[in-house]
């Protein structure tokens, strides 16, 4: 039988972006390691180191204590909700839209119940809304299996409403001399309070993601829910749980907020689902779950920080600034999806 | 060297083919899944492809029809090589597949999945009436009526088996591909569709039929490819065999030597049982599993069983039946899945890679996932112990490199499987259920995870296995239930179970008289 072959010396397997890693150990499949998976990886360390640096050498201004403690200060509430999100990322459920609505939420009742009930009862009123969002995010995604953005795009609607609703849209502002006063101009040395709270949020959270069952099963249910489920978890309450966790950062990130001015008002917290998932995301947590870390998003934190500084201080307007934030987020989630696909396939 | 060139000048010009497979080779990490095979179809023929479970018919099929690019290998059409990889040069140059997996959108009407992908147009429009009639031309070209504008989704299967079919149909091919099209339908639809292929070939179409029931392909077809283990073992006229003859050619063995390796088994009281089981595609089904007893479950595809497995195991709702788990003198009640799986049964799902396994996560963590209470104190994970207790699973089940910090995702399908066995087997279950153990796995991992399952049972487990794979379930079964349309069409002892008997039950039909006498089912339970 003669068969004429035409010419289709296609050229095997993928081109040469195959780095070093080639394991041709029995029962491994042989997968090469991209730019762009070690980019989803590893990435952010040589990033912030990179920026930092440039920062320090070509921008004036930067590198001085001054700089560097505003910068934490101010980074500190959206840090906080940062590593507190990371779990609703991990978890695979995308994000938690309503910390807006649970951050400018936190902050008016510590502010408005100190003034009225004293700092112990606004803690506690906080603690309890906090817990409600959590749950009903929780419930709403976890149990009825809605999608999580579509629940907390609705869920920021009824806190900011309500909020709205209640407080009139007034500005509420603490005695001079009270408790969030305190707390909102303490100094360690020349270290603020706020960024020792994101600091032990940070260790605190990580410890939970790592060390715990319901953070490992958090991690599980984001890589293979079903897989997950069928090793007999309760899936519901780890979806609850990671909400829930979400929600209680969420209140920490509105007291700082609220103590760093001593001020609160409904709208103080805009932004903050937006910032606070770009940490995360540009940290190198996956939004398609089961990959990251806490301590990744404190990085990411760091980063999109110093980069907004550098922005600041290079008189680049806000306009500006929210434009970069959103080229970041489209930049690391592509790369994310792209080194997803690589390694997976 | 132009394509132009390449025109097939063979003088055997009466039967040239019009579709040929030259040389495809195929591996998928590390497991040959299709081997050089060459295969040629002629215009008006029906050729059947026939192997084993894993014997890499699906491949080849996926390769013809440009889903999968083989590594070696050409598809010719008229002799003209086509693009590998490319679905759509496939679809042009003729070549449609009719998927296994029904692959209609089940929110759409008739007349639109017939087009789907062909939709059409006029000026960016939809010309529905285009549609309609398009739709309506493949149907009565394949001879079925149905509502051009009824939703896919309340059709029956068998309905949407036949829509899939005009489908392709519609595309004006030059060769059908179907894979299992019968796998779900009734005995009188499926005279109907064989009725149909028969009627499409004497028009001139040339049809490539895969199929796991010789006597339809006896029926039916003029040549048969048999494959076994990925590679070509032989084509045949229909007129120049008989059914045994290919059956043995599949299998590679006489079927009366697959009892070899049995273990000697000596039941104990019994551990698992499931009284009037329905649910979803399960009509009322008894089943009991005894300490040390390997019960397997055979049938065809879409058969009921993983559907029984996950009703028994409550990871499905039943609807009717109760279910119970002795052991050490203690009856659990099965209500729920979590139930089960603290009352003591492990659970090997189907799909490994969406069910069994977290792929991203490491070796050591998929192992302690369900293992996470025993290896944790006040919920706080114990890291040291973690990490020896999967090494020792992970040594138990032979995984190969015995690497437990790499993600699972990096193993090859056989190594995968042996971490799922390892999962459960922390737990030290009781009862432990599986479901196609060892689809996509090598030859080797397959040996070893049979040996596992062979151990579980020696150790006074009860074991469940669903298994498509005749000689594994075979080998592995001391009893074996054949289930058919949700129920139990027939119970087989190891002694008299073979090859013959368990098809006869699971088909529904009566090989032919050539395939030996012993091959009537032993009565309807």
């Amino acid at each position: 039988m003669k068969t004429e072959k035409p010419v289709q010396d296609k050229p095997e397997g993928k081109p040469a972006a195959a780095s070093g890693q080639t394991s041709a150990e029995p029962g491994i499949e042989e997968r090469a390691g991209t730019v762009l998976e070690w980019m989803a990886d590893r990435g952010i360390f040589l990033f912030t180191a990179a920026l930092i640096l440039v920062a320090a050498v070509f921008v004036d201004g930067f590198a001085s204590l001054t700089n560097i403690t505003d910068v934490f200060n101010r980074a500190a509430p959206i840090g906080i909700v940062a590593v507190g999100m990371t779990f609703v990322v991990i978890s695979a459920n995308y994000l938690d839209l309503s910390v807006v609505a649970q951050v400018a939420t936190s902050a008016v009742i510590l502010i408005a119940v100190s003034n009225e009930y004293g700092f112990v009862l606004a803690i506690l009123a906080a603690i309890m809304v906090a817990l409600l969002y959590g749950f009903v995010n929780g419930v709403a995604v976890g149990v009825f299996k809605a999608n999580a953005v579509i629940v907390t795009l609705s869920t920021t609607f009824i806190g900011l409403g309500l909020l709205r609703w209640f407080s009139g849209g007034s500005i509420y502002f603490g005695p001079p001399d009270g408790a969030v006063r305190l707390f909102g101009s303490t100094r360690i040395g020349p270290i603020p309070l706020s960024m020792v709270v994101l600091v032990a949020m940070t260790l605190l959270l990580s410890f939970v993601l790592n060390r715990t069952t319901f953070g490992f099963l958090v991690k599980a249910y984001g890589s293979n829910r079903e897989a997950t489920r069928l090793t007999g978890a309760n899936t519901s309450m780890v979806v609850i749980g990671a909400f829930i966790i979400t929600a209680l950062a969420a209140m920490v990130g509105g007291f700082v907020l609220a103590a760093f001015s001593n001020t609160a008002v409904s709208s103080m917290s805009d932004g903050f689902d937006f910032r606070a998932l770009a940490a995360i995301i540009v940290g190198g947590t996956s939004v398609f779950g089961g990959r990251g870390s806490v301590l990744r998003t404190l990085l990411g934190v760091v980063f999109v920080s110093v980069l907004t500084n550098i922005m600041v201080l290079s008189g680049l307007g806000f306009g500006f600034q929210q434009m970069a934030i959103g080229l970041l987020i489209v930049a690391a989630v592509s790369v994310d999806a792209l080194a997803r696909k690589a390694s997976v396939s | 060297m132009s394509d132009q060139l390449a025109v097939n000048t063979d003088p055997g010009a009466a039967t040239r083919p019009v579709v040929e497979a030259v040389g495809i080779s195929k591996a998928f990490g590390g497991v040959q899944a299709v081997d050089g095979v060459s295969l040629a179809v002629a215009p008006g023929e029906i050729h059947a492809v026939v192997g084993e479970n894993g014997a890499g018919k699906s491949t080849l099929m996926r390769t013809l029809s440009g889903i999968i690019n083989p590594d070696s290998g050409q598809v010719l059409v008229d002799g003209v090589a086509l693009e590998g990889g490319d679905t759509r040069a496939a679809l042009a140059a003729g070549i449609s597949l009719v998927h296994q997996e029904l692959s209609l959108v089940p929110e759409m009407t008739v007349a639109e999945n017939i087009v789907l992908g062909s939709t059409p147009t006029n000026a960016g429009f939809t010309n529905r009436r285009e549609q309609r009639r398009i739709a309506a031309e493949a149907l009565e070209e394949i001879g079925v009526s149905v509502d051009l504008d009824e939703n896919i989704s309340r059709l029956s299967m068998a309905l949407r088996q036949f829509v899939e079919i005009a489908r392709a149909v519609a595309r004006k091919p030059r060769v059908l591909i179907l894979d299992e099209p019968t796998a779900t339908l009734t005995p009188a639809e499926t005279d109907y569709l064989l009725d149909m292929l028969q009627r499409l070939a004497e028009r001139g179409l040339a049809i490539l039929y895969i199929s796991h029931r010789i006597p339809e392909i006896f029926r039916i077809c003029d040549r048969i490819t048999v494959l076994r283990d990925g590679q070509h073992v032989d084509t045949v006229d229909v007129a120049d065999t008989q059914p045994d003859a290919v059956v043995k050619m599949m299998v590679g063995r006489e079927l009366e030597a697959t009892l070899g390796s049995r273990r000697d088994a000596r039941p104990g009281e019994v551990i698992v049982s499931a009284k009037g089981i329905r649910a979803a595609g399960v009509n009322g089904i008894d089943l009991e599993v005894r300490a040390g007893e390997i019960v397997g479950l055979g049938g065809l595809v879409g058969a009921g069983r993983t559907e029984l497995i996950r009703a028994i195991l409550g990871a499905d709702p039943r609807s009717a039946g109760d279910v119970t788990l002795t052991h050490d003198g203690k009856v659990h009640r099965i209500n729920s899945y979590g139930g089960a799986i603290r009352a003591g049964f492990g659970y090997i799902p189907e799909e490994r890679r969406t069910d069994g396994l977290a792929l991203t996560m490491s070796v050591t963590d998929n192992i302690a996932l369900p293992n996470r209470r025993f290896l944790s104190r006040a919920s706080i994970l114990e890291r040291s112990r973690i990490k020896k207790f999967a090494k020792k699973l992970a040594d138990t089940v032979g995984l190969r490199p015995p690497d437990v910090t790499r993600e699972v995702g990096q193993f090859s399908g056989g190594n995968q499987q042996k971490v799922v066995l390892a999962k459960w087997l922390g737990r030290e279950p009781v009862a432990i259920v599986l479901d196609e153990p060892t689809r996509g796995v090598d030859v080797g991992a397959k040996a070893e995870i049979h040996r596992l399952v062979r151990a579980l049972a020696d150790d006074g487990k009860a074991v469940l296995v669903v298994s498509s794979d005749l000689p594994e379930l075979l080998d592995l079964s001391d009893t074996i239930h054949v289930v058919r349309d949700g129920k139990i069409m027939g119970t087989l002892a190891r002694d008299e179970a073979d090859e013959a008997k368990v098809m006869a039950l699971a088909s529904g039909q009566t090989l032919g008289a050539d395939a030996g006498s012993d091959a009537t089912p032993e009565g309807e339970l």
